[in-house]
């Protein structure tokens, strides 16, 4: 199954664990398990509308989703999926 | 609250201070115990954005994600992100709340002139609609 690599702020929804395996063949099915299993988890990757909130990207291995299929991009057994903040600012 | 080591804080001022007059960035490292995140390990990062980096600031999401897997191969965690206020305070702009994210703590260095000045940490909330100023304990610059 693939893995989840469970940011640590986000490990208290998750049981405490530092990652997780779900069913899927998707970044969108991969995802839609993880919530299911730790509801708490949704609103902090999903808005109210159900798309990912806008500072969250989506990693499988090295390539961000946004560059592949977003939640559409297929994922594989062996697969990580990293969940990775967009981070800026300014005075 | 946040405790900042002396190796990492030394690390996160000499950024700041080099990066002036541009904005500074950066990622921090260490464990967690209960409310007490301590910082072990800063990771300086480039700034990349793409226009006037004087007054802003942005992170690469690769880089992010390089912060992360050196957190948990060693053993740490990604606590947060600092970034720098040339010539002015160490406030939680606008700007830096609707691109922050609810999940770390936000170090802001003001660095006036040059020298480091004084810090504060934020905590933003879920809608980034306001940020929480956090306790901060950094050694003596």
């Amino acid at each position: 199954m693939p893995k989840i690599l469970i940011p640590t702020p986000l490990r208290q929804f998750a049981e405490k664990k530092d990652s997780v395996e779900v069913d899927g063949s998707t970044v969108g099915e991969v995802l839609a398990a993880l919530t299911a299993a730790y509801p708490d988890m949704k609103k902090n990757l999903f808005n109210d509308e159900g798309k990912l909130r806008s500072f969250v990207n989506v990693y499988v291995n090295d390539e961000d989703i946004r560059f592949l299929e977003k939640d559409k991009t297929a994922v594989a057994a062996a697969d990580t999926i990293s969940i990775v903040p967009s981070i800026a600012g300014g005075k | 609250m946040i405790k900042i080591e002396q190796e990492a804080w030394q690390l996160m001022v000499e950024h700041a201070q080099k990066t002036y007059p541009n904005e500074c960035c950066g990622a921090m490292l260490g464990p967690i115990d209960g409310d007490t995140k301590t910082v072990r390990v800063a990771l300086p990062l480039e700034n990349a954005y793409p226009g006037a980096q004087r007054e802003r600031y942005e992170l690469r999401p690769e880089d992010l994600l390089f912060a992360e897997r050196e957190a948990r191969k060693n053993g740490m965690d990604l606590i947060g992100i600092f970034h720098s206020h040339p010539d002015c305070d160490a406030y939680f702009s606008k700007t830096d709340l609707e691109n922050s994210c609810p999940w770390y703590s936000f170090v802001v260095l003001s660095i006036q002139k040059g020298q480091f000045h004084h810090a504060n940490s934020w905590l933003p909330n879920m809608e980034q609609t306001e940020a929480a100023k956090e306790e901060l304990e950094y050694p003596n610059a």
